[in-house]
């Protein structure tokens, strides 16, 4: 009985705060409006319904934003918002995975395929009011991607093998031309970056604007901006934020989604991101009924699905699909680099057997029976299992047999072999590896804190370590810490996670050498070995091919060399497709696998509406 | 006797036509019949209380505490006391930790103990595993170690097995506890380790102990909620039932409360 009074207790305070609706907004639904076929047959959206405006939606993140800048944002705290905020000229569609239309209506691809024509909606405005034109889309590539003063992981994903940029030219208001030097097969992949508006942030670009210092694009657009500054094509923008307790976005009064019927998209008034200390909350949140929507965890299965039924909520879980992205362990080889020291640890780093040693001690069994409730496959490869160029198929796009894979088995005699072979032995019998001079072999271990499987994953490794004396000591630290860490190369060995795709290339700025996320190991860059340019060779190889056969091929001799000679991320394991939402929530059965830990899964938040 | 035994199969008769009608329909004004009729909480009091769990939202919406403090414990009837309890746990949301703590542990009905305590929760979720044991087996009232023991479970919901919890539904260092592995059982009952409508049905009606009945009445009340069963045929269970299986009781009660809000 006390659950469901607090179910109720939770739509009273959803009712109450509905907000009102925005005013302004398109005067007609524009000519170039994209329509989305709901509940149409032989759509892709035929299983979904027309829905109706108004209502706000709750969900739960452990993770304040960093910034609201989707084009300097490494990690998904800040793009789960600008997600939102802002479109790119195509995108992906959520049903069918195929690439489609978005700011661009259509577009044309040349004989040579060098050449792509993109035409731009027209009538469209930003949330300000003001004309989206190809004056954005020339400034958001050639003033912020390409411009070398902009921190942007995107230019890696852009660039081509013979190291150049697509060229990208306004023809007129809204035509836009892209120009390749030579064929790049992922292109619309990669050229579905969001467009930010030139009206807006053309002030923070130094090279527009002489009068701000290099490099304030990069601190534009921080939690400090007034959020009425921030300006988008998204279905929702930012209308308040407050550190540690949630962010509030509002639907765009220009966005230019409509349903068949004529309805303009998004359906809710407000998208509520409620941040919340772990997943224990959120959980308890859910259960309360103060939430619509939640990421879940197999742990959380058993639990969600004895309310199923009296809460009136569908919980997902389909153990044959598993999420996008990839979970690892990443042992920073560059640790102490800069400051000169922890040069014991940076050498047994830079080891490919101690990589190897910690890969066996990866009990992946373990982690998918106790920490997934055996919803988990075991992982290897750094594209993800969903994608028709994953290795652990025999062609592209066929099944999954894992033929090939890369196995690190779990093994603490071998791990224990490869320790004692490179010297990494118990010298003093105190129980505890050590160095050659004699001192302790003693390592750090981090993740997010609130992430409870990920704590698993590091309780562990960190347990199978003692148990052939290597001591990792686990320390849970806050998110955007973690990410900082990682980036500053001052992390020791972190557990997290990547989101993913079924375009590789779409990782190249983590896996090619001079990569913005390469976090392993940022020096590759300038001095890259051996297997690091075989990597680099492949994945220009990969792109510079239209034939998806050819590129499997390419791709497959990638993730092996990665996983079996780099070793530069240890990877775990990936959940399956587990995912949990209120009745009350309208078109929720679009959600799909993706690994964004935003708490609303795949659930495309534009067509969701309150019932 | 014949003749009173006569009257009370009539009014039985008309009472089961009337929760079929309000089942079907369940508008609030239908639900306040049921829960307002002392003749249906004379009776069937469980379908009193079912309807008075659905009225939880009006009530919190309609009446002020003081109201819904007098209406639980001089309600008229197991619908109004159910309506006004859940909806006093609605009213104390507002409660900060001290005053709901104070309320969950105090010398007061307990009613009022339980509806602090949901909210409560919403604190006691930032304390540790190891703590909510210890208050799950030494917190001052049966409501707040129930409440801990719930949130325990939930933080340690990574190590849980079906077979650890059986173990634990029989044995554990409190009811409370034990009561709550039953509770968590159960949704294991209904995914890893699935059990038939008829194994549940038979746990909850003579499981060795309170928290295996609870693990088998809460995954039939899941079940009996997706099963085809209507509002009539459920409110002729929880009269069939009777006291003399609680546990069994409640899964078709919650089941019915259900279909009264549906």
């Amino acid at each position: 009985m006390k659950k469901v009074a607090l179910i109720l207790m939770a739509m009273l305070f959803v009712l109450s705060a509905s907000a009102v609706l925005m005013a302004q907004g398109y005067d007609a639904q524009p000519a170039d409006a994209k329509i989305i076929p709901l509940g149409e047959k032989g759509t892709a959206y035929e299983n979904q319904e027309p829905g109706v405006q108004g209502g706000t939606m709750y969900v739960a993140t452990i993770s304040d934003p960093k910034k609201w800048n989707s084009v300097t944002a490494h990690e998904t705290s800040t793009t789960q918002y600008t997600n939102m905020m802002l479109r790119g000229l195509v995108d992906i569609n959520p049903v069918t995975g195929a690439i489609e239309a978005e700011l661009a209506k259509s577009w044309d691809i040349s004989v040579s395929n060098l050449v792509i024509t993109f035409h731009l909606r027209q009538g469209l405005k930003w949330s300000d009011g003001e004309p989206f034109t190809a004056d954005d889309v020339v400034f958001t590539f050639n003033d912020l991607i390409y411009n070398e003063d902009v921190e942007t992981d995107t230019r890696d994903i852009l660039l081509l093998p013979d190291d150049t940029y697509p060229v990208v030219e306004k023809v007129d208001d809204y035509t836009v031309k892209v120009t390749m030097s030579m064929i790049f097969r992922p292109i619309l992949n990669s050229i579905g970056t969001p467009i930010l508006p030139k009206h807006a942030v053309a002030q923070y670009v130094h090279k527009l604007n002489p009068d701000v210092p290099v490099g304030t694009f990069n601190s534009s657009w921080g939690l400090d901006t007034d959020p009425a500054e921030l300006v988008g094509m998204g279905p929702f923008m930012v209308e308040s934020y407050a550190p540690d307790q949630h962010v509030t976005m509002v639907r765009n009064p220009y966005y230019y989604h409509y349903d068949a019927e004529g309805t303009q998209l998004p359906y809710l008034d407000k998208y509520v991101l409620l941040t919340v200390a772990s997943q224990d909350v959120s959980l308890l949140k859910f259960r309360n009924g103060e939430l619509d929507a939640l990421g879940i965890r197999a742990t959380d299965v058993p639990i969600l699905k004895r309310e199923e039924a009296v809460k009136n909520i569908t919980v997902l879980v389909d153990p044959d699909v598993a999420n996008y992205g990839t979970s690892w362990i990443s042992l920073n080889q560059d640790i102490g680099l800069a400051e000169g020291t922890h040069e014991n640890l940076r050498t047994l780093y830079r080891t490919r057997d101690f990589r190897a040693a910690i890969s066996h001690l990866v009990d992946k069994q373990a982690m998918i029976d106790t920490l997934y409730n055996g919803l988990a496959v075991p992982q290897w490869s750094p594209v993800s299992y969903l994608s028709p160029f994953y290795a652990g198929r025999d062609y592209y796009g066929g099944p999954v047999t894992e033929t090939d894979a890369v196995v690190f088995e779990y093994s603490l005699d071998k791990a224990a072999e490869l320790l004692d072979g490179i010297g990494i032995i118990d010298r003093d019998g105190d129980g505890w590896r050590d160095y050659e001079d004699g001192t302790r072999v003693e390592i750090e271990i981090n993740t997010n804190a609130g992430n409870t499987v990920r704590e698993g994953v590091c309780l562990i490794v960190s347990d199978r370590a003692s148990k052939i004396g290597l001591k990792l000591n686990f320390v849970p630290v806050d998110f955007n810490t973690l990410v900082n860490k990682l980036f500053a190369a001052t992390g020791d060995m972190i557990v997290l996670g990547l989101t993913g795709g079924n375009e590789p290339n779409s990782g190249s700025n983590v896996y090619n050498s001079c990569g913005g996320l390469h976090c392993w190991r940022y020096s590759a860059c300038d001095e890259p070995n051996e297997i690091e340019k075989r990597i680099d060779d492949l994945l220009d190889a990969a792109v510079a091919t239209l034939d998806n056969d050819e590129a499997f091929e390419i791709y497959k001799e990638y993730q092996i060399t990665l996983a079996n000679d780099d070793l530069g991320l240890v990877y775990t394991v990936n959940s399956a497709f587990t995912y949990a939402y209120s009745n009350r929530v309208g078109n929720a059965n679009i959600s799909g696998p993706t690994a964004t830990p935003s708490g609303t899964n795949g659930l495309t938040m534009d067509l969701a509406f309150l019932k | 006797m014949k003749r009173t035994g006569i009257l009370v199969l009539a009014l039985v008769s008309c009472a089961l036509v009337l929760f079929f009608v309000a089942g079907m329909g369940s508008s609030v004004a239908e639900l306040e019949d049921i829960v307002g009729n002392e003749i249906i909480n004379r009776i069937a009091p469980n379908i009193s209380a079912a309807a008075g769990m659905k009225l939880a939202s009006e009530y919190a919406g309609s009446k002020t505490q003081e109201e819904l403090e007098t209406l639980v414990i001089s309600g008229a009837t197991a619908g109004i006391r159910t309506a006004a309890r859940m909806a006093l746990s609605i009213t104390y949301a507002q409660k900060t930790v001290i005053e709901l703590t104070a309320l969950a542990t105090g010398d007061i009905d307990p009613a009022f103990r339980e509806a602090a305590s949901a909210p409560l929760q919403n604190f006691l979720i930032e304390m540790s595993a190891d703590d909510l044991k210890t208050m799950a087996v030494s917190g001052a009232t049966h409501e707040i170690r129930l409440a801990a023991a719930d949130l325990y479970y939930l933080k340690t919901r990574g190590d849980l097995t079906a077979e650890k919890l059986e173990m634990e539904a029989v044995l554990n260092d409190s009811a409370e506890l034990a009561y709550m592995a039953g509770v968590y059982l159960s949704g294991f009952y209904l995914s890893f380790n699935p059990k038939t409508m008829e194994e549940l049905e038979e746990l909850a009606r003579n499981g060795e102990t309170e928290g295996m009945r609870m693990a088998g009445a809460t995954a039939l009340t899941s079940m009996l909620i997706q099963s085809d069963l209507t509002a009539g045929d459920l409110e002729l269970a929880v009269q069939a039932i009777g006291d003399a299986y609680p546990e069994l009781l409640q899964a078709y009660t919650d089941a019915l409360a259900h279909r009264y809000g549906s």
